[in-house]
This record gives structure tokens, sequence and C-alpha cells, in this order.
């Protein structure tokens, strides 16, 4: 699809009638490379030509799965084939697909623990998982790519001992680290290495809750606006609390902390979303009729709740200084004056009416919202 | 159907939308229709691998505009048999593998046209196969994969539902027989996916986005369970969060928060708040009035943001966005 693609069209040289048979030459230039890729498969030729020839059709077009598909199963034969007849005695055919291997490697590999077919197997992910990373550069946003890597990454877990599935592993981490410093809100990278760190954590028996949750700290310091950086962190919290058996002490340390973090983020810009959701995040985990937030404060009795909606309402309030013309300031005191009111507190009809009056000159867009609030707070003009 | 872009370009985006520019129908459903005679285009052949999503796409933008026929029904439903596998998957065009992203376009477009009648005459247990072949991609832990190579995403489970629920053969709908999935598990996979925020990702754990908001409360309409599943809480916090898709700017819809518009949107999110009952969170009129901003007034098509290149996949969506707000001309739309 043409997602934000402002094309410019044309090769530039030549007049209309060369252009014209250069684009048939490709045309027909594609589809016969296609062909040949796809009889070779039929033809079960799953040698080192056809390989190479899956390759360049995929760097012409890396949203043909079927393509990646074929690779697939040729490498998957070529995986089989290793663990059947590979041994020291038994040399690889002639064009078969195989990778360059030396003595030096072979000890190497000895060492690790790995047999010559693991370590065969070991060395064509490796090659394929680098010769894949130039295309990934170019075509950040393609689920087949990321989709290939995975599958690797898979095959390497099964077939190859943990120690050296695991180096796989963290080369992945430190990869999708690139790619998140490239473009930082890539859905696809911030899946990928939730599912890398996952395995990480599976394989070498560890936690890398605070390693990760560093790492949001670091890619929000870069950029506040991040909100997948945000939303990485809200995943973390609850789990990384656990680990580290906080008592309520240290919880409502590490709270008042996240409210430091957020509330001087908000003062450097009050017109972001992605900021005003974090905060409700950690309000959130303070209400219990949103689960989804996990739990930062524990134990948490409604005075410890007040406490919290006092000290922000209070703190939101002041950010209206120099910042009257943000609606997300009265969105915010509308919605926690409301927590206040049902736990108990009062709060001045007249500030509410007034908050809401604001948010309704300021965000003509949501105006059946705003209505709709009105009702649920009560403030309707009888 | 070629899913080749352009040739066309959305409106520049400068300026007042003048007031006599309606939805240019006549023009859309030639451009549409154009499509499959531009083999001459390198685009079109490597956009191969979505075709039938395409065809997907082109029909029910035609069927929303009234215009069923404009499509050759016999031809659409040849070239869709011609992309099935023994194994009861269908491929995006003839030749390419099976997956789920294309049974499912491929079960949309036969409900479509001729409700499986041609399917099961030339196909024995033609709705029995392809169901059995979506089924058995569902996971032990109740979503599904888009194919034997083992991607899962929110997208294919609600796929899977959706396709399931047109062949009639979801559990509820065979109460007698052994159900063919597990929609219980399905069911709580989704539930896993839920965030603080209200909103759903592609996986338990990942950010809030609206497309997988779509898939997710898809899913949940389908299998009955939208309403007590949400409360009242849930879907006011969840309309919320999808009511600051729109920008002030522009009035169009992004995906996520701080993000660029993108028309198709205007059905990610349209559809979501419809399905929760909070469509008239947003303004209706900016957001008709983005849309109509990014159609190409000439040659049609729509883009996803004024400016850039018209395609069938922005142009569907953008319609199929118009028919929730009820503009007029365009039949009204199922969200789910």
């Amino acid at each position: 699809m043409s997602h934000g693609v402002p094309r410019v069209g044309g090769e530039g040289e030549g007049g209309v009638a060369s252009s014209q048979d250069k684009i048939k030459a490709r045309i027909k230039a594609y589809k016969e490379l296609e062909k040949d890729v796809t009889d070779r498969i039929k033809n079960e030729d799953y040698s080192n030509t056809t390989f190479q020839l899956t390759s360049t059709l995929l760097s012409q077009n890396p949203e043909y799965y079927t393509i990646w598909n074929h690779r697939r199963l040729l490498l998957q034969h070529v995986f089989a084939r290793e663990f059947s007849t590979s041994s020291p005695d038994n040399p690889t055919a002639e064009g078969t697909l195989s990778t360059s291997d030396d003595h030096a490697d072979t000890t190497a590999a000895q060492k690790a623990g790995l047999s010559p077919s693991q370590h065969e197997i070991s060395l064509l992910i490796s090659e394929d998982l680098s010769s894949l990373l130039p295309l990934l550069k170019q075509y950040p946003k393609c689920y087949w790519i990321w989709n290939h890597r995975s599958w690797l990454l898979t095959k390497a877990t099964t077939h190859l001992p943990a120690a050296s599935a695991i180096k796989f592993w963290q080369g992945e981490l430190a990869l999708v680290g690139k790619m998140l410093a490239l473009d930082s809100r890539n859905f696809h990278g911030w899946g990928y290495r939730r599912t890398v760190v996952e395995a990480i954590e599976r394989l070498g028996d560890i936690s890398m809750a605070e390693k990760e949750f560093e790492y949001t700290t670091k890619m929000i310091k870069t950029n506040l606006s991040n909100f997948s950086a945000w939303h990485y962190r809200s995943q973390l919290i609850p789990r990384l609390l656990n680990e580290r058996n906080a008592r309520r002490e240290a919880r409502a340390k590490f709270l008042d902390g996240e409210f430091e973090l957020i509330t001087s983020a908000l003062y450097t810009d009050p017109y972001d979303q992605s900021l005003w959701f974090y905060h409700q995040f950690l309000m959130a985990t303070l209400d219990t009729t949103n689960p989804q937030a996990g739990i930062i404060l524990s134990p948490c009795t409604n005075s410890d709740r007040k406490m919290y909606l006092e000290q922000e309402v209070t703190s939101v309030r002041e950010m209206l200084d120099g910042a009257e013309d943000c609606k997300y300031i009265y969105q915010a005191l509308l919605e926690y004056a409301r927590r206040w009111r049902d736990l108990g507190g009062e709060v001045e009809k007249t500030d509410m009416k007034e908050w809401l009056g604001e948010l309704r000159k300021l965000d003509p867009l949501r105006e059946g919202r705003w209505r709709d609030l009105e009702k649920v707070l009560g403030l309707e003009v009888v | 159907m070629s899913l080749v872009a352009g040739p066309g370009r959305g409106g520049t985006g400068s300026g007042q939308l003048p007031d006599e520019l309606g939805l240019v129908v006549q023009k859309h459903v030639a451009y549409i229709q154009s499509l499959d005679t531009r083999r001459d285009e390198l685009e079109s052949h490597l956009t191969e691998h979505l075709r039938i999503s395409g065809i997907y796409w082109g029909l029910t933008a035609l069927h929303l505009l009234g215009q069923p026929a404009a499509l050759p029904p016999e031809e659409v439903i040849e070239f869709v048999l011609s992309c099935l596998h023994d194994n009861g998957g269908f491929g995006a065009a003839p030749g390419h593998d099976a997956h789920m992203l294309y049974t499912v376009s491929a079960v949309q477009i036969l409900a479509m046209v001729d409700d499986f009648v041609e399917l099961e005459m030339r196909v024995p247990n033609g709705k029995m196969k392809i169901a059995r072949y979506i089924a058995d991609l569902q996971q032990p832990n109740g979503t599904f994969a888009g194919d034997e190579w083992g991607e899962t995403d929110t997208r294919f489970l609600y796929g899977a539902l959706n396709a399931l629920s047109l062949l009639n053969l979801l559990p509820p709908q065979r109460k007698d027989e052994p159900p063919l999935i597990n929609v219980t598990a399905a069911t709580d996979h989704v539930k896993a996916c839920q965030n603080f925020d209200g909103g759903f990702g592609v996986a338990p754990g990942a950010e809030s986005h609206a497309g997988q908001i779509f898939t997710c409360l898809g899913a949940l309409s389908i299998t009955g369970e939208l309403d007590s599943f949400l409360g009242e809480e849930g879907k006011d916090r969840l309309g919320a969060w999808l009511s600051e898709r729109q920008l002030d700017d522009s009035g169009g819809f992004n995906g996520r928060p701080m993000k660029l518009v993108d028309v198709c949107y205007a059905w990610w999110v349209g559809s979501s708040l419809a399905m929760i009952g909070k469509m008239d969170w947003i303004d209706k009129k900016k957001l008709t009035e983005f849309i109509l901003r990014c159609q190409d007034p000439e040659e049609g098509g729509i883009a996803d943001r004024p400016g850039d290149m018209v395609d069938v996949f922005h142009t569907h969506f953008a319609i199929a966005g118009l028919s929730l707000i009820g503009y007029p001309g365009v039949m009204l739309v199922d969200p789910a």
C-alpha cells in the first residue's frame, strides 16, 4: 500500500518510448526470475543457486510472502540434511547450500559444545540473519522480514544448545535497539523486542525487567513524546517491583519518583498527549476499577488514594499557569475530581463547571464526549 | 485487480474544500474498474501478493457505492476459486501460498458475491474444507497463526472468527456438532491484549493500536462478549482514547498517540467507536471533509492523506468510513 508515499514517478532520462521499453524489460526480467524460483522449488531443487535467487527476488519485492516460505522450505531441508548425513567423513555435495568452513571454526564449535551439524546450522542462520539486515533497514515496516528473523531464531532455539541459541537472541536485542533508535515508534520493533526479551529470559533463566526498565528511561530521555516507550515502561513496573520484593515504603517511593518524572515532562510539553496517557496510567494503578493497569502501591487504602488524587490535582492545577489553553489539563482535572468524589471527597461544582466550560471551548471536535461527561458529572443546567 | 497505486493523487489539502465537492462516486467506480487494465506497470506485478485482498477492497467499495455489478461477478468468482489450495486455504493469487489473510478475503468475497453457491457446486463440502483450514491454525493459547510458519497476530484471530461466522460454522451456529475452534480460548486471548488505556495491542503486552482495537472489538462482538467484557467504564476509557485519535488541524484520525493522520483510520477508529456506541464523541463533519480532501476529484481513487498517491486499500477504507458516518449515497455497513 502507498502509506505516506508522495511518490515521484518516471526514470528521468530518455523519451517516453524508451522508458516504456525499460519498464517492459524490467517486468520481463522480474517475471522470469519469479518463474525460475517457483519452478526450482516445485522440483525440490534446494541448491545454493536457488537460495541466492530467492535473495535476489526478495530484495526486489520483500512483501512476496510465498518466496519467504520457499526460502524457509529450503533452509528446513538443509537443516534436516545436516542432521541426517553430516559427519566429518561425509562432506556436503558440491552446489548445495553450505557455509565456507575451516578447521579453526570447527575447533571453536567443538569448544562451544556444538556437533558438526549444529555448527553448520548455526553458521547458516547467522549468515541469513546478517545478509537480511540491509533489507530490514530499507523496509523496517515489512511484516515478512521481521517474521523471517523470528523463524530463524526459533530454529536456532530448537536445534542448538541454549548457550548458543541465547547468543543469537542477544544479537537480535542489539539489532532491535538500533532499529528503534532509527524509528522509535516502529511497533514491529517493539513487538520483536518483547519476543526477544522473553526468549533470553527463558533460555537464560534470568529476568531482564531492570535492564529493560533502564532502556525505557533512556528512550524517554531521548524523546519525551515516545508513547511506545512509556507504554513498555508501564508494562514493566509491576513486575519489576515484585521481583525487587519491594515493601510498601519502597513502592511509595517508586511511585513518587514516577510522578516527579512525568510532572517535569508535562511542564516541558503539556500539549503532548503521550505524557498525559502515562500520567493516567500512574493514576490508574491506584484505581480499583482498572485492573489492566497493574499495581504499584501495595497495600493501598482509600486514604492513600485520596492523598495522591489531592496531590496530583494540585500539581495539575499549577500547570495551568501559562498553559491556560491546554485542554488536557482540564480533562485531567475533571477525571481526577470525579474519582475524588467517588471516594467521598468534596469538589466545588463551580470549579468543575468552569473546567468543563474551558474544555468545550478548546476542544469543540469532541463536543459529544463533553456533553456525555456533563451528564455523568451531574453538571447539567436544569 | 491490480494493487498498483495512482496514477492520481489526493487533493492538495491546502485551503478549504469547495462546498460543492462531494464524493465523486462515478470516478471512484471507474478508478476501481480501471485497476485490472494496468498490467503494463511494474508495480502491478510487485503487488500480486495482495491481489485477492485488492479485489475484496474494490468490490466492497463498489457495494457500498451501490454498484456491486461493476466488477463482473463470474470473473471475480473464477479468480477467487483459482486461488484455492487443496488444504482449504487461499493464496493471494494463483501460485501464491495459502494464508489466513487471503483466506478471509476469499470468504468475504464469496459471501458477498453469491453466498458460496458456486463454491459448493464446484468443491465438494467446500465451506467445511475452508473452515477446517482456518480452525487448524488456532494455537493452544487461543490465538491464530497466519499460516503453517507460525506468525500470530490479533488480525488473524479476528479474521478467523469473521470468516467462520460468514461460513455459518462458528460453534454457536452449529450447536449439535463438535466445535471447530475453542471460542473461549480465543476470547480470553483477546481480553489479555487489553491495556490500561482501554485499547488493545497486537499481542498481550503490546501498545494499543487503532487497527488492533478494531480486530479485538470485532472478535468480541462476534462472540457476543463486547458489552459484558468492557462494561460502561471500559467503553468510556476506550472511547476517550479513540476520540483523541481525531486531530484538530486536519479532522482526520491517526492510529496511535502523536502519529500522522491516515484516511484508513476513518474505518479502524470509526468502526470501533460505532461498536461501543461512541460515534458522537468525534466531529463527523470534520472527518467527512478530511476524507473528501483525500480524493482525487479528477481521476478517482482516495489516498492516505491529501497530496499522496491514491490506491484501492485507502479508497475502500475511506468509503467504508463515510458509510459509518451515514454519508448520503453510501450504503450503511455493519461495523464488526
